[in-house]
C-alpha cells in the first residue's frame, strides 16, 4: 500500500452497526455529542459490503456467533476486527456457560483488544488510535493471516458451532 | 385475613391454604384439580397471570409447577402449587384459560422436557441445534459441556512473560 | 403463500440490541410475522446455581442492559425476605433515588431511538448528553457507570459522599428547563404526528389480558402500577401521581414517557430535602459462608419497561436453589408484537418495536 492510501485509509474508517452483546451501551455515547467520533473520521455503515471494521462488542453465544463469521466473510479486504471487553479475551464472568465461547482469536482473527467491563468512551478512543498506529506500520494483518491458515479457522468453527453444511449454505 | 376467600375455595375444591403475610397467599393443590381451578379464580377477579415456573426435586424424583396470579381489584397475590412425576412429564395446558401462558410453557418444555398436551407451539424458542438433555435438570453439568466444546487458555509462566513483553511496548511508546 | 419472505436480522439499524423477526409480505403489507430470540442466551438461572448468595449480585445487574438497577433491587428483596431482615431507613431511600435515576435515563434513551427510527436525528444528541450527566452523578455515589453493584442484603453498601446534594440539585434543574425544548421540537412537529397517529393501535381488552404492564397499560387508559398497588421500598412516605392517557397508539406511548420523567423529577427533589440520619447497612452474620434457611418469596418491582418479578427458593445451604426471573419484555415482544404488526407497511416495522420497548437481554437470559 502506498502512503497516500495508508494516510486516507487511517482517516476515514467505517464501524459496521452491530451491537452484539453487553458492551454495545457504551457504544452509543461514543458516536454522539459528548465524546465525538467524527471528528476522527469514524461513522457507522448500514451494511457489512461497505464497511472497514468490525466491532464485537461482548460475550459470544454459539447463535450470535454463526452470524459473527458470515458477517466478517462479507465484507470486502482489507478489513479489520477490534474485540471490546473481558468476555472475548478469555471468558470472563460467564466462563462456565454452556452457550458462550471463550476465545475469539480460535475463530476469526483479531486485531486489537480492549480490555474492561465495560470499557469507558475513552479506553474506546485509545484502542482506535493503536489500530491506526499499527495500520500506518504495516502491522494490521488479520485478514491476511484468515486467507493462509483457513482450514485451521475452519476446524475450530465446526467443532464449536456444530454440523458444518447447515449453517454455511445460504437460507433463501 | 382473607377469611372468605379461605372458605369459599376449601368448599369447592380439597386444597391447602396458607397465608404468608399481608398480600401473599399460597395454595397447594393435587394436579387433576388445577385446570378447573383456574377457570373458577379467573371469574372471582384474578385475570393476571405473572409466569409460570418449573422447579426440579431431583431426591424426591417430582417436578413441580407454580402458577402465579394476582388480582387488580382485591390486591392479592396466589401462588398455586402442584406436583408432577420426573420420569414421565406430561401435563395438560391452560392457554385456553390464559393465553399468555403459550408461552411460558414453550419455554419450560424446552428447558425442562415437560409436555403440555394441547399447546400447538412447542418449537425451538431460545435454543438453535441443542443435542443433550435438557439443560435446566440438575443432572447436567454446564463445564463438562463447556470444556468438552470450546476451548480457553491456562495461564502458565510462558503466558506470563510475553504478557509483560506487550506491557512494556506500550510503556515506551 | 405469494410474496416474499424476509429476514428483519440481528445486524440492522432499526432493531434495538440483537432481535429477529421473520416477516411474510404481499406487496407493501406485512401477512404474517414471527419473533427470533435467543441471541443473547447465557444461561443466568443455571450461573446462580453454583454461586453464593453475594457474589450473584455482579451477575444479576448484567439481565437487562439498559436499566440494571430494578434487577438488583429485586434480588436483594427476594432474600431478605426468606432470611427475616430489617433494612434499616436511610438505605430504602437511597434504594429509591437510584431507582428514580435509572427510570430516566431510560426514558431518555427511548426518545432519542424512537425519533431516529423516524429520520429525526437531532434528538438522540440531545437526549444521550443529558442522560451522560446523570450517569456522572451514579459515579459518584457508585463508582461506575452502567453497572453499580451497589445494593446487598441488609441495606448499600456507603454513604453518600460530601456536596452530592448541591450537585443533585444543578443537574436536575438543568434538565426541568431543557424539558420545553423536547416538547416543541417532537411533538408540535407536523411530520412526526402524521406518522405516529393511529398506527399501532393497541386494543384495551386485548392489552389487559395479554399481560401487557407498564407504561404500554397506562397509556391504555388503566391506572395500574406495582409503586401504589403493591407497595414497596420508600414509595408509601412519597407524594407523587400515576399519569394516564386514552388512545393506545405510538404518539401517546411516547407523551406518556415525557410525563412520567417530570414525576420521576419531583419524586427526586422531595428525596433530596427529607433524607433521613442513620446507619446505611445491618451486618449479616459471616457472609462468605452465610447460610440462608429454607423457604420461598416472591417480589415485584416496577422497571422503567414494566413489571419484573422474582421467584427464590431456599434449601437451607450457602447457594439459592432455584431463581427464576420473569422480565417485562416476554410478553411485549412475542405474542403482542406479532399481532400488531400484521397489516402494518414494511417501513414502519421499525418505529413499531421500538415504541413497545423491546429489551432483548430480558427475554432470553
Amino acid at each position: 500500500m502506498s502512503g497516500i492510501g495508508k494516510t486516507s485509509r487511517i482517516k476515514s474508517l467505517w464501524v459496521t452497526y452491530y451491537v452484539t452483546g453487553c458492551g454495545g451501551i457504551e457504544l452509543l455515547p461514543v458516536i454522539t455529542s459528548r465524546f465525538d467520533a467524527e471528528r476522527f473520521g469514524i461513522i457507522t455503515s448500514a451494511t457489512p459490503r461497505q464497511s472497514d471494521v468490525l466491532v464485537v462488542s461482548g460475550f459470544l453465544t454459539t447463535k450470535t456467533l454463526r452470524r459473527i463469521i458470515r458477517t466478517y466473510e462479507q465484507m470486502p479486504d482489507p478489513k479489520y476486527v477490534v474485540a471490546l471487553g473481558a468476555c472475548t479475551i478469555n471468558g470472563g464472568i460467564y466462563w462456565d456457560s454452556y452457550s458462550t465461547a471463550d476465545k475469539l482469536e480460535l475463530y476469526i482473527p483479531v486485531d486489537v483488544y480492549i480490555a474492561g467491563c465495560m470499557p469507558r468512551p475513552e479506553s474506546i478512543f485509545m484502542g482506535f488510535a493503536h489500530l491506526m498506529a499499527m495500520i500506518k506500520g504495516d502491522k494490521a494483518d488479520g485478514w491476511k493471516r484468515y486467507h493462509e491458515n483457513y482450514k485451521w479457522y475452519k476446524k475450530n468453527q465446526d467443532k464449536a458451532l456444530g454440523n458444518s453444511k447447515k449453517w454455511r449454505v445460504r437460507d433463501v | 385475613m382473607y377469611e372468605d376467600l379461605k372458605k369459599d375455595i376449601q368448599g369447592k375444591f380439597p386444597a391447602k391454604f396458607e397465608v404468608i403475610r399481608e398480600r401473599r397467599i399460597k395454595v397447594s393443590i393435587d394436579k387433576n384439580s388445577v385446570l378447573p381451578f383456574l377457570s373458577y379464580i379467573k371469574s372471582k377477579g384474578f385475570i393476571h397471570l405473572i409466569s409460570i415456573s418449573c422447579v426440579d426435586w431431583i431426591k424426591e424424583n417430582e417436578f413441580e409447577i407454580v402458577y402465579h396470579l394476582w388480582s387488580y381489584t382485591d390486591e392479592i397475590h396466589i401462588m398455586l402449587k402442584t406436583r408432577i412425576s420426573r420420569k414421565k412429564p406430561i401435563f395438560e395446558t391452560a392457554s385456553e384459560i390464559y393465553p399468555v401462558a403459550q408461552t411460558f410453557e414453550r419455554e419450560i418444555h424446552e428447558m425442562f422436557g415437560v409436555d403440555f398436551k394441547g399447546n400447538k407451539r412447542q418449537i425451538p424458542f431460545i435454543l438453535e441445534d441443542w443435542d443433550d438433555i435438557p439443560p435446566m435438570r440438575k443432572d447436567f453439568d454446564p463445564l463438562k459441556y463447556a470444556k468438552s466444546h470450546f476451548e480457553t487458555e491456562e495461564y502458565t509462566e510462558e503466558v506470563w512473560t510475553k504478557v509483560r513483553k506487550i506491557q512494556k511496548f506500550r510503556g515506551e511508546e | 403463500m405469494k410474496g416474499f419472505e424476509y429476514f428483519i436480522g440481528p445486524q440492522h439499524l432499526g432493531i434495538p440490541g440483537n432481535f429477529g423477526i421473520i416477516v411474510n409480505v404481499d406487496g407493501d403489507t406485512i401477512v404474517k410475522a414471527r419473533a427470533n430470540p435467543g441471541y443473547l442466551h447465557r444461561a443466568f438461572e443455571k450461573l446462580m446455581e453454583r454461586r453464593l448468595y453475594l457474589s450473584n449480585i455482579s451477575v444479576v445487574c448484567r439481565i437487562c442492559v439498559f436499566d440494571p438497577d430494578p434487577q438488583e433491587a429485586a434480588y436483594c428483596m427476594a432474600v431478605e425476605e426468606i432470611a427475616k431482615i430489617e433494612v434499616p431507613e436511610r438505605a430504602k431511600w437511597i434504594r429509591t433515588m437510584i431507582l428514580e435515576f435509572a427510570r430516566i435515563s431510560s426514558h431518555l434513551i427511548y426518545l432519542g431511538s424512537l425519533t431516529s427510527a423516524l429520520g429525526l436525528y437531532t434528538v438522540m444528541q440531545w437526549a444521550l448528553t443529558d442522560r451522560d450527566y446523570i450517569l456522572d452523578l451514579l459515579e459518584m455515589i457508585t463508582g461506575g457507570r452502567v453497572y453499580h453493584i451497589f445494593m446487598q442484603p441488609g441495606g448499600v453498601r456507603r454513604d453518600l459522599p460530601e456536596g452530592f446534594k448541591e450537585k443533585a440539585k444543578k443537574v436536575l434543574d438543568s434538565l426541568k428547563s431543557r424539558l420545553s425544548d423536547y416538547y416543541n421540537l417532537i411533538f408540535d412537529n407536523n411530520i412526526f404526528v402524521h406518522r405516529t397517529r393511529g398506527v399501532g393501535v393497541l386494543d384495551p381488552e386485548w392489552a389487559l389480558s395479554m399481560g401487557v404492564t407498564g407504561p404500554n397499560l397506562r397509556a391504555c387508559g388503566y391506572k395500574i402500577d406495582v409503586r401504589k398497588d403493591d407497595p414497596y421500598l420508600a414509595y408509601p412516605e412519597l407524594d407523587f401521581e400515576v399519569p394516564v392517557l386514552e388512545d393506545c397508539d405510538m404518539y401517546d406511548r411516547a407523551m406518556l414517557r415525557m410525563k412520567e420523567i417530570e414525576q420521576s423529577i419531583r419524586i427526586l427533589e422531595q428525596i433530596l430535602d427529607r433524607i433521613p440520619d442513620g446507619s446505611v447497612w445491618k451486618p449479616v452474620p459471616n457472609p462468605i459462608n452465610w447460610e440462608v434457611p429454607k423457604g420461598e418469596s416472591f417480589v415485584r418491582v416496577e422497571s422503567a419497561r414494566g413489571e419484573v418479578a422474582y421467584y427464590m427458593v431456599s434449601d437451607g445451604e450457602d447457594k439459592p436453589y432455584r431463581v427464576n426471573v420473569r422480565g417485562p419484555s416476554i410478553t411485549h415482544g412475542i405474542l403482542v408484537l406479532e399481532k400488531v404488526l400484521e397489516g402494518q407497511r414494511l417501513a414502519d416495522i421499525s418505529p413499531i418495536v421500538f415504541s413497545l420497548d423491546v429489551c432483548a437481554p430480558s427475554i432470553d437470559r
